[in-house]
């Protein structure tokens, strides 16, 4: 274990390498460039204010100094850690097949251009994070709890990558995994409280204590909470929870290197 | 030279073929037990070593396991078992501009492309200017590469690769692509890697490139090791068994072919080999047997000081008695260019009759090549020099190390003397003005 640690210690130019040209190729070519990066978080924003907010009239908990709750903020916070999760998690998921040709042409540790797209991603994430975080000391709703913040992403970019990690190299073997994956993630989503509150969720259905089930054993749904907690509300959360999801990343994360380490040096092979 | 900068020890490499890729988790489920895959043995117990400092070549046929070996040295497969030692820091060159994002411009693709061979950031910020000015694309280094042309592109990738300081590097035939002025720009980086001291493994099929820079040669044959040793003997023995190989195939369909066929094995039994390689031709009543080079003390080296005094003797055996032979020299550069063809008939030496095994001299006081690689090639003639008895093309390598006296341009230091400067006299300069 310790020697692919080293390794990834050593090419650590080549993460931040892989991660600039996510970065610099995503948007090439295009006249809007970089701006893409913003309209596409707005432009969802926007409609689903208009479809769960305006419509639906789903109504979002209060914002942590008292004030009415304001259901675009209630709903980029979720969106923010939920984007980052699916990001890292599909772009690892595709990132070793789409090295492929150059896996078979010269060595690097294939560890580097996940962990890469993953960088690329919390980028992006930290931009979205700044703008909500202007949004949020505007109105007033800042609190000594935006100190979790950058401790929670840490852990939910160590989440994302250890399952990132397993699917990279599943996918190379199996390529269905990449449609179950979108199913599983369309099916996380609305799983997930990003566009609706927790209390909405009926306590019981179909017999089971539904709300319990989705918010406890759904770690994003945990994700979501804290952050929503430490941002929104302006809570800390429990130490528990803190524990928990701390335990949470570092096991997925040794787990998600296992799996890779045992696999990913045949890669090459089998591209 | 103590250790090896790469040692392989009972390497075998196996693959495995599908047959129909079994890529999806139902056949996953549905054929668990049924291996829907055939093993393919790419290398089997391959066991070499490759000396500090030397080119080593790898030959063979397609499919004989020459690339696999490669990406095995270069860290891109893993071995099935043995092992793989390498004392250094290994680069691959196994394709020019792999890696290239398309829509990024050169210059962020050599930030890109170098980090991915192991460069570090400064190392390749510092060398950028180099790079650029090598590749000759200044022009359009901040264009993005999809609209380089292929040529474009291999020389960014190869400018690149120039810059990396590889202690130990593999390159799989890249220097056959590219333009000519490209491939004389890969061969004058290769030789000077080789006189910097740096380890280079390659393949190629180009025989007689492989024979002029490689110090060592293994032979692949389906996966085995069929011969490693001095890269002339080793090309010379591929080549007979390439051309046999042929005759068999041409002479298959008439008895007379395979007459020939048999012939030709016969003499190449009896070690006189009548046109069996492309190094050596020759009657064979004499044969050069050996070629050895001397130190001025008597004793076989492979590299000499410049200036120093050296021997070439040339081992011969004659299956009847020879009258009057002439036997001859040629020192060619590692580049191929024909440096000098000393024989005992333009020095007027008497050869007398030759008889059963011997040897013949020749003297340099002080050799004058430049450092570098050379090679020798010997030969044995008749009187009149047009019947050629034996003719070993490249029978030897030799290294020239930098010794006192050193020249650094050129091919050989001159033995010429520089007179003192002269200032024009008054008289003559008056008659100069009145001629003008």
């Amino acid at each position: 274990m310790a020697s692919p640690l080293v390794e990834v210690w050593a090419f650590r130019p080549l993460v931040w390498n892989f991660a600039q040209r996510e970065l610099k190729g995503k948007y090439k070519g295009s006249v809007l460039g970089w701006a893409w990066s913003l309209i596409n978080p707005v432009a969802t924003l926007i409609t689903y204010t208009l479809v769960f907010s305006t419509i639906f009239r789903a109504v979002p908990p209060p914002l942590g100094n008292g004030e009415q709750g304001n259901y675009t903020l209630f709903l980029f916070t979720g969106l923010i850690v939920w984007n980052f999760f699916s990001n890292t998690v599909n772009g690892s998921m595709t990132s070793l097949v789409a090295v492929g040709p150059l896996l078979r042409k010269i060595y690097f540790p294939p560890f580097a251009p996940v962990a890469g797209g993953a960088m690329a991603n919390g980028v992006q994430t930290l931009i979205e994070i700044a703008i909500l975080v202007v949004v949020m000391v505007v109105l007033g709703n800042v609190s000594a709890t935006l100190v979790l913040v950058p401790f929670l992403c840490l852990l939910l970019a160590l989440f994302a990558l250890g399952i990132g990690l397993v699917l990279a190299v599943w996918n190379v073997y199996y390529r269905d995994i990449a449609y179950l994956v979108g199913l599983a993630l369309q099916i996380l989503f609305y799983a997930t409280p990003i566009i609706y509150p927790p209390s909405l969720v009926p306590e019981q259905a179909f017999g089971l204590p539904l709300r319990a089930l989705l918010l406890q054993l759904n770690p994003v749904a945990q994700f979501v909470e804290a952050f929503r907690d430490v941002v929104y509300e302006l809570q800390w959360p429990s130490l528990l929870q803190l524990a928990t999801l701390t335990v949470l990343s570092l096991a997925t994360l040794s787990f998600g290197w296992w799996v890779f380490h045992r696999r990913a040096r045949d890669v090459s092979e089998e591209l | 030279m103590s250790t090896p900068a790469i040692t392989v020890d009972g390497l075998s490499k196996r693959f495995r073929l599908y047959t129909d890729r079994r890529s999806s988790l139902k056949e996953r489920f549905v054929r668990r037990q049924s291996s829907s895959y055939d093993e393919f043995w790419a290398l089997r117990d391959v066991s070499l070593t490759v000396e500090q400092g030397s080119t080593f070549g790898l030959i063979g046929h397609n499919g004989s396991g020459k690339s696999t070996l490669l990406k095995l040295m270069a860290g891109i497969h893993r071995p099935t078992s043995g092992a793989i030692t390498a004392a250094g820091r290994i680069s691959a060159l196994l394709e020019l501009g792999a890696g290239f994002h398309p829509e990024l411009s050169g210059r962020d693709n050599i930030l890109l492309n170098g980090s991915i061979l192991g460069m570090s950031r400064r190392q390749i910020v510092e060398s950028m200017d180099a790079i650029v000015e090598f590749s000759g694309l200044e022009q359009f280094i901040d264009t993005p590469v999809k609209v380089y042309s292929s040529g474009m592109y291999v020389r960014l990738g190869f400018s690149i690769a120039v810059n990396l300081d590889p202690q130990i590097l593999i390159i799989d035939e890249i220097v056959a692509v590219g333009d000519e002025e490209f491939q004389r720009r890969c061969f004058d980086h290769l030789y000077t890697l080789r006189r910097r001291g740096v380890t280079i493994v390659f393949v190629s099929h180009s025989l007689p490139l492989v024979q002029t820079l490689c110090d060592e040669v293994a032979w692949l044959d389906h996966g085995r090791l069929r011969a490693v040793g001095p890269a002339v003997e080793v090309v010379d023995d591929y080549l007979r068994e390439v051309n046999s190989a042929e005759r068999d195939r041409l002479g298959a369909d008439s008895s007379a072919g395979q007459a020939d066929a048999e012939e030709g094995e016969g003499d190449a039994d009896a070690g006189t080999g009548s046109a069996a390689g492309s190094g050596r031709r020759g009657s064979g009543e004499v044969v050069v047997t050996r070629v050895e080079l001397l130190d001025g003390r008597g004793t076989p080296v492979l590299a000499l000081d410049h200036g120093a005094a050296m021997t070439v003797r040339v081992h011969y055996r004659a299956h009847r008695p020879v009258e009057a032979p002439v036997f001859g020299l040629a020192f060619l550069h590692e580049t191929g260019l024909a440096l000098a063809g000393p024989n005992t008939r333009l020095s007027g030496t008497a050869t007398g009759t030759v008889a059963g095994e011997g040897h013949v001299d020749y003297r340099l006081p002080s050799l004058p090549f430049v450092p570098g690689s050379y090679m020798l090639t010997a030969a044995i003639t008749d009187a009149s020099t047009t019947h050629v008895y034996d003719h070993r093309d490249r029978v030897l390598a030799f290294h020239v190390q930098p010794g006192p006296g050193f020249q650094p341009t050129g091919y050989v230091a001159l033995d010429g003397q520089w007179g003192r400067p002269q200032p024009v006299t008054r008289r003559s300069s008056a008659a100069d003005d009145l001629a003008s």
